[in-house]
């Protein structure tokens, strides 16, 4: 590394970064879905004349401006401790995004400024011009969504560099090919879908309790209804997140493999799974209250096919190579627990009272569940990547031999076979030396001395 | 070596232009704090809700306004990492855990200021506690100042701290000697009240727009009175700042000479498209004078719910003269009778206003609030524009600047011994410097001039014997400069 490094006193430098930044994604997140909720909730009210969407939109936007100061606090904290840590990467990084950030400050102004003074503010002044309001509530989305597609841009590079990564007196400013990098589309559509599922999620868990305690008979109507509508929304909006997913993970096989494995078995692949597991208790909950509220049938078909459309997306998913005896056992588990799991929603429908207590505390335990599954998600992301800051360009200075040595293995010999880490486990004990030597002198493998002496060692010391 | 510019305005413009908005804005930040805590213990104590109301109000524009400078600190963050990297990362480097303290702090404040004010109903059984929370505030701002202000003070006096060698000699994250450096208390205690004042009439300043903008007599005696509360919290704060600027003009002298010598003589940046800015903002401050002395003397007998001691607006007055007279030595008297006409137009200007609007103080508020706006941005302009284009100690600020000497230690791994050693900067001489160091400690280079050609060797010995520090061979060097009639 080139400047000196400030050591971080407490827990290491990346556990730093990583509690700022994921106190400050949380509000970001609930704050640029609320934006997009709340204008569509206000002009559904206006269209239908039901006061019910302009109150709901109303209490999102105050909670958004509850948050907005902390949030941006935080968020000016991600890259002051960056540039302190890591100011080789971020210099460099600066220089190749330079434009971007400085209209991602330009959005974050205009968002400000129609949120604040043009929707906030005036919401009772406004209601003779509905529709002014909801433009502005509009173009606070707009803008919120144009940071987020800045920074989605930003992160996705250094998972996918489209472009090399400049060193900082070489200026570039710019580069088209850096900021459409290959996954950037697949992150911005999989964090808008996520951001607005978790949220929309926990926002119908929060109205479920807050329904629960109300003692007038009109608020319990109101928060009942509330509940009802923000949850069937999040929850339908999940179902985009396989596909995107799927198509996401695809991407990185090929753009990024050792980020793949690093998911797929190798050292990320413990949370990926832990995500799973909130998905899975987010989706079971989740789709027995549809089923057991007796909503409309439209809305209950949508979820049967959000639910086979899963299948589909697990039936063609890359290489995941978790459970033992091969794909077969794989697939036919899945199977079974689907087609079960809609045989059973089915069957036993219309079967409860709706909102009878434990029902809140459920839809709560979505909400988190849901919480916790996009949190881990960006957890895995970034975990994913390590040795590097930018793929495969710049290795974090703090970075262990045992990390360069394991993106190394996985670089060289997983790609040919197209196998999961987990093919390492199966080979525990197996003279590695031999392994990698018969490797090299069938030519399968361009690995130097050096490379094939770290590997082995890699190798033999966790296998 | 190339580096990123920032297109029509330059770098550097770029930087200031965001960096005078966000400074403008976070004055008026604290200044807001300050003012509603006030405002909302006099209601509470008056137990007179008209207070509480305006306290209200100004809270919610003090949030909105928050969050525009928080934004702007973010522009300024990327634009200088970007456009100044060296720079930048060196601050970094040395003041890392000033800064991460700041960055604890803004949260800190966010998170309390949103609570205060949101919350403001909710906690309307509990207003000592809603007090304090909002009382909290003015510290807060107070402590994350103090800690910009070591930086900004380190960038135009860097006094003992030890940046010239942080990068090899290990100052990683603080820097003790250099966040304390010379300018830093004077700093501080100059920008704190200045924010009070300039909060407190920005507020006034507002009121005055909404006593023109509402119809009902209810509203307009309320925005009056709080208007007339905001001129007082502001012009309360006032009283200090010619002591404090007076200070903090001589720490420069001896700190930043070169600085110091742009501000008075109108060099450098400070005089930028022919205009001296340093100049015009003491125009803006003498015409703030001239309405407030105006303003008490016009209303200082009527029958108001609350008055400042007249006492208090003389002391102001006398200390302001102080202020311009001693200036003055070391400038010139030509400012000191542009600042007094400037005066007079502003008590003036008042008397009609107050005259036109049959008491009301509406017009003087709204000119009070502007005026304070333009006096704050002007003194950050000059402040940052005095700083000579290569500080000493650290390659700051001029693009001209980044980086050869430095950059290319930057981004490489760096062995302190073997980086060949920089030739030391030879020390300005000459008879113009020596005329423009030792003279204008006691007056200003007018009075040089107005002497002839004959006998200054006389002059000269006449200064040491008055106790001027010179060896002979630099009262010869002078001597023959100021007889070979060059210019200095």
């Amino acid at each position: 590394m080139d400047l000196p490094i400030i050591e971080t006193p407490i827990a290491p430098r990346w556990m730093w970064m990583e509690e700022v930044t994921y106190s400050h994604i949380p509000i970001a997140t609930l704050i640029t879905a609320f934006l997009v909720i709340a204008p569509i909730f206000e002009y559904i009210g206006f269209r239908k004349k039901d006061p019910r969407y302009d109150r709901l939109a109303k209490s999102m936007v105050f909670f958004v401006m509850i948050l907005y100061s902390p949030g941006a606090a935080l968020g000016t904290g991600i890259p002051i401790f960056i540039i302190g840590m890591w100011p080789e990467f971020w210099s460099r990084w600066a220089n190749l995004f330079y434009w971007p950030l400085f209209y991602q400050f330009l959005f974050f102004l205009l968002d400000v400024i129609f949120l604040f003074f043009g929707y906030y503010l005036t919401w009772d002044r406004m209601m003779d011009r509905k529709r002014l309001h909801i433009f502005f509530g509009v173009m606070s989305a707009i803008f919120g969504l144009l940071i987020q597609a800045v920074w989605d841009s930003l992160g996705s590079y250094m998972t996918t560099p489209g472009a090399p990564f400049p060193m900082v007196n070489d200026p570039v400013g710019w580069s088209a090919q850096a900021f459409f990098n290959p996954s950037f589309p697949y992150l911005f559509f999989h964090r808008f879908f996520g951001n607005i599922s978790y949220t929309m999620l926990l926002l119908g868990g929060v109205f479920a309790l807050k329904y629960w305690r109300q003692k007038q008979e009109e608020e319990k109507v109101y928060f009942g209804w509330a509940a009802d509508l923000t949850f069937s929304i999040g929850f339908m909006c999940f179902f985009a997140m396989p596909f995107i997913g799927w198509s996401f993970a695809k991407l990185l096989q090929q753009q990024s493999p050792i980020v793949f494995h690093s998911i797929m078995g190798g050292h990320a692949s413990s949370f990926f799974l832990l995500k799973m597991g909130f998905i899975a208790i987010m989706i079971l909950l989740g789709a027995v209250y549809l089923f057991k509220r007796r909503q409309r049938k439209a809305l209950l078909y949508a979820a049967t096919v959000g639910l086979a459309s899963m299948y589909l997306t697990f039936h063609f998913h890359p290489a995941l190579d978790w459970l033992p005896g091969g794909p077969l056992v794989w697939r036919a588990a899945y199977t079974v627990a689907i087609g079960g799991f809609l045989v059973y929603l089915w069957f036993s429908r219309a079967g409860e009272m709706p909102l009878r207590p434990r029902w809140q505390w459920v839809m709560f335990s979505v909400g988190i569940a849901a919480f916790f599954a996009f949190a881990l998600g960006g957890f895995v992301r970034e975990r994913s990547r390590q040795p590097y800051n930018v793929y495969l360009t710049l290795v974090k200075p703090e970075a262990l031999p045992v990390e360069t040595d394991r993106a190394l293995t996985y670089q060289k010999c997983l790609g040919c076979h197209l196998a999961s880490p987990n093919e390492f486990e199966r080979h525990k004990g197996a003279n590695w030396a031999q392994i990698v030597q018969r490797e090299r002198e069938m030519g399968r493998a361009q690995i130097t001395d050096q490379e094939a002496k770290r590997i082995v060692n890699y190798l033999e010391e966790n296998f | 070596m190339t580096h990123l510019q920032f297109p029509v305005l330059g770098a550097k413009w770029a930087i200031g232009t965001i960096a005078l908005f966000h400074t403008a804005v976070a004055s008026l930040a604290i200044g807001f704090a300050f003012f509603v805590t006030i405002a909302e213990i006099l209601g509470y104590l008056n137990k007179d809700r008209r207070f509480d109301q305006i306290a209200k109000r100004v809270q919610l524009i003090h949030v909105c306004v928050y969050n525009i400078g928080t934004i702007n600190a973010i522009g300024l963050v990327f634009l200088l990492s970007s456009l100044f990297p060296q720079f930048w990362s060196q601050i970094f480097v040395q003041f890392y855990w000033a800064i991460i303290v700041e960055e604890f702090l803004f949260f800190l404040l966010a998170t309390t200021l949103t609570f205060h004010y949101f919350f403001w109903d909710r906690l309307w059984g509990h207003k000592k506690l809603h007090i304090f929370l909002g009382a909290m505030l003015t510290p807060l701002f107070f402590l994350q100042f103090y800690i910009i202000n070591g930086l900004g003070g380190f960038m135009l006096t860097p006094g003992a701290g030890v940046a010239q060698k942080s990068l090899l000699t290990g100052v990683l994250g603080w820097d003790k000697l250099g966040f304390y450096n010379p300018s830093f208390l004077m700093l501080t205690l100059h920008r704190t009240l200045a924010n009070f004042s300039y909060g407190g009439f920005f507020v006034a300043g507002i009121c005055g727009a909404m006593v023109y903008l509402t119809t009902r007599p209810k509203q307009v005696e309320y925005y009056e009175r709080g208007g007339r509360l905001a001129f007082y919290v502001g012009f309360s704060s006032f009283l200090s700042l010619p002591i404090i600027g007076y200070f903090y003009a001589h720490v420069l002298k001896y700190h930043a000479q070169q600085a110091y010598v742009n501000l008075m003589w109108g060099r450098g940046d400070v005089v930028a498209g022919g205009v001296d800015w340093w100049w015009l903002k003491h125009v803006c401050v003498a015409l703030m004078l001239g309405v407030c002395l105006m303003y008490f003397k016009k209303t200082g007998r009527e029958e108001k719910p609350f008055a400042l001691p007249g006492i208090m607006v003389y002391t102001v007055t006398i200390f302001y003269l102080m202020f311009y007279v001693a200036m003055g030595m070391v400038m010139t008297w030509a400012f000191f009778w542009y600042m007094l006409a400037a005066g007079v137009v502003g008590a003036a200007l008042c008397y009609h206003l107050l005259g036109y609007h049959q008491g009301s103080g509406r017009g003087v508020y709204l000119l009070i609030g502007v005026l304070s706006f333009l006096t704050v941005m002007l003194g950050g302009y000059v402040r940052e524009a005095s700083r000579p284009r290569f500080v000493d100690r650290i390659s700051a600020y001029n693009d001209v600047f980044i980086p050869d000497e430095r950059q290319q230690y930057l981004m490489v791994d760096v062995n302190p011994d073997e980086i060949p050693k920089l030739p030391p900067k030879p020390k300005p001489t000459g008879g113009a410097v020596l005329i423009r160091e030792k003279c204008s400690g006691c007056h200003t280079l007018e009075r040089v001039k107005n002497y002839g050609f004959e006998h200054w060797d006389v002059i000269v010995r006449q200064m040491m014997a008055y106790g001027l520090k010179l060896s002979h061979q630099q009262a010869d060097e002078i001597v023959a400069y100021l007889e070979s009639g060059k210019p200095y």
